[in-house]
């Protein structure tokens, strides 16, 4: 266990020391950002349709009618095809749409990011042999643990750098009843988030240890995230059109997509989801260490 | 002899069926507290002998046994082996001294001791000035010493290191050389090189490797013939006179054979100090001045000599 705090430790670092890790970073923030305008805008967008609908003055700042808001059909609408289900979403009403905003985007975004930061965290030093300074020095599974756990470190900082980003983004530009209450529900979210990310991390670390190529991992792991994805919507399809009903019952348990809908559940329910995005996540890694344990490095 | 690292009949292949072999039923012994010269051309089989030492390669064949443990295990010779491989590039975005602390760690030190044994290894290869740098902002040659650094972390009972002086300028060679010839005895080290006059003066040991397969092991003074040939350089050639002269002051097995201006002692038995002395003597009274005196026939030589024999 010491090792792989150590190698997570050095990985950790290296990887904020790696432009490319630092740009991705960024990038998520810069999206959050972002993706938090627009958020702004659009409810801006909705309370001014909804004063002209009530015959009331539309405020200028986004926000002052977030209760009318909530409470009309429209929301409702919305938030149902965010959450994927009515319960799940009348569940939902008394967070601040902002966290649960911020929830959905970050199961949007954090995958990739994810993928693509960790698919070089092993790749990369093998192709120029670095890794054999700690391969002579610990296990193959020390290795592959710690940099797992760096990399999961990096995402969960880049999470919360978001969360920050969308609390920061929100208070700017709308006005905001409970910015406490906010703060802590983006947080909670967040800790949502990293466990999402868990497989995609796995994923990443797998596609590292499967060749010596930094790009041709990075691109194996976006490409499959994004694959990850598809293969969800097929599923998705084949469960309504009641196609191979099994073959799509299996596909939503081993895609970390299919798990999303308990992410969202605001009692316990979410730990479970959790739990299986970690085991998804070790699979993944398992998948890679098939090949990377019995590799000449 | 104890032995520190042994090969029995170890094949590696790169590739499928058909690939390159590497090793070719690899088999010699390395002596314990012995400085070990690995020497062969260019693809014999050196790197990828310490690659399989160090569990980076996995052989296909043959057994290793390192330090009586068996093959590689990271667990089982933590600390206890430590390698310059002779191609593979620091972790760069650390400075010699977190990595050289991490490395540390990793062999199961704690943080306080990993931390003041990277310190000794900065002072050991002279880097202290550029310690707290990022390795990537170093030379080739300072990060050469940062790897040489690395495998001698925590003086581990065997090191492996490939090339060590590569790169190296001739101040920083040879100090190196000389702080390596002072393990001799308390560590085990294995040296691979294509400088054989180097090998020959810092080994007391070598392993000739030529396509994969061991073509000689042995002390270094019995493959260079140092215990049987003496090679004395002189001012100008001996007559015949002079040579029987000197015949009688050496033992009766002892031959002589001038060649040039060089004369050539071969003897069953090692000379000994006393016969040097004489030999000395009865030159000086034939009054013929020694130019250079050399013990066998030289490393490169019998090198040569092999790989040539071995391609006929």
């Amino acid at each position: 266990m010491r090792d792989v705090f150590l190698i997570a430790q050095f990985e950790l670092f290296r990887a904020i020391r790696t432009w490319r890790a630092v740009a991705l970073v960024l990038l998520y923030a810069v999206a959050t950002i972002g993706a938090g305008y627009l958020f702004a805008n659009a409810i801006g967008l909705a309370e001014k349709a909804l004063a002209e609908s009530l015959g009331v003055a539309a405020t200028e700042v986004p926000g002052a009618m977030m209760d009318d808001l909530i409470a009309s059909d429209g929301f409702m609408e919305v938030l149902r095809a965010m959450v994927g289900s009515t319960d799940g979403a009348e569940r939902l009403m008394e967070v601040p749409l902002a966290a649960i905003f911020h929830l959905w985007l970050g199961f949007l975004l954090v995958p990739f990011f994810a993928a693509s930061a960790s698919a070089e965290s092993i790749a990369i030093d093998m192709n120029n042999r670095a890794i054999r300074f700690e391969a002579l020095r610990t296990s193959r599974m020390a290795l592959v643990l710690g940099r797992f756990a760096g990399q999961l470190t990096l995402t969960g900082v880049a999470s919360l750098a978001a969360a920050l980003c969308m609390w920061g983004t929100v208070m700017w530009m709308m006005v905001v009843q409970e910015p406490v209450a906010l703060a802590g529900w983006l947080g909670w979210y967040t800790v949502r988030t990293w466990c999402f990310a868990v497989p995609f991390v796995g994923f990443g670390v797998a596609c590292s240890q499967w060749t010596t190529s930094a790009a041709w991992a990075r691109v194996m792991a976006v490409g499959g995230t994004a694959g990850s994805w598809v293969l969800y919507g097929i599923a998705q399809v084949m469960i309504e059109e009641d196609w191979f009903p099994m073959v799509a019952d299996v596909l939503v348990q081993v895609l970390p997509q299919g798990w999303i809908r308990g992410m969202w559940d605001p009692g316990t329910g979410w730990i479970l989801s959790c739990i299986v995005c970690v085991g998804l996540g070790l699979s993944s890694l398992l998948f890679g260490y098939v090949r990377f344990a019995r590799r000449d490095l | 002899m104890t032995a520190a690292l042994t090969f029995q009949g170890v094949t590696k292949r790169f590739g499928l069926r058909g690939g390159k072999l590497a090793l070719d039923a690899l088999s010699f012994t390395i002596p314990a507290g012995s400085i070990t010269g690995f020497v062969g051309p260019n693809g014999a089989g050196k790197t990828t002998t310490f690659g399989v030492v160090s569990g980076f390669l996995q052989p296909d064949a043959g057994t290793v046994d390192i330090l009586g443990e068996g093959p590689f295990d990271p667990m089982r010779l933590k600390g206890r082996l430590g390698v310059l491989p002779q191609d593979a590039e620091l972790p760069d975005r650390h400075t010699p001294l977190e990595l050289l602390t991490h490395l540390a760690c990793l062999q199961g030190m704690s943080r306080a001791d990993a931390r003041t044994e990277a310190e000794r290894l900065i002072k050991l290869v002279r880097l202290d000035d550029r310690k707290d740098h990022r390795i990537t902002t170093l030379s080739h040659g300072m990060r050469r010493r940062v790897a040489v650094a690395s495998a001698l972390c925590g003086s581990p009972q065997l090191v492996l290191l490939d090339e060590p002086l590569a790169g190296l300028d001739p101040s920083q060679a040879y100090s190196l050389r000389d702080r390596l010839a002072e393990l001799r005895g308390v560590q085990t080290l294995v040296v691979s090189s294509h400088n054989l006059a180097e090998v020959e003066r810092l080994c007391d040991h070598v392993v000739m490797v030529q396509d994969g397969r061991c073509l000689r092991e042995g002390p270094m003074a019995q493959l260079t013939g140092a215990d049987e040939v003496s090679r004395w350089q002189l001012a100008r050639v001996l007559g015949p006179t002079e040579l029987s002269t000197l015949q009688e002051v050496l033992p009766p097995s002892a031959t002589l054979r001038m060649d040039g201006v060089v004369l050539e002692v071969r003897s069953a038995v090692q000379e000994d100090e006393a016969t040097t002395v004489a030999m000395l003597g009865a030159l000086a009274a034939a009054g013929v001045p020694l130019t250079s005196l050399a013990r066998g026939v030289g490393l490169e030589r019998r090198f040569l000599d092999d790989q040539e024999a071995s391609s006929a």
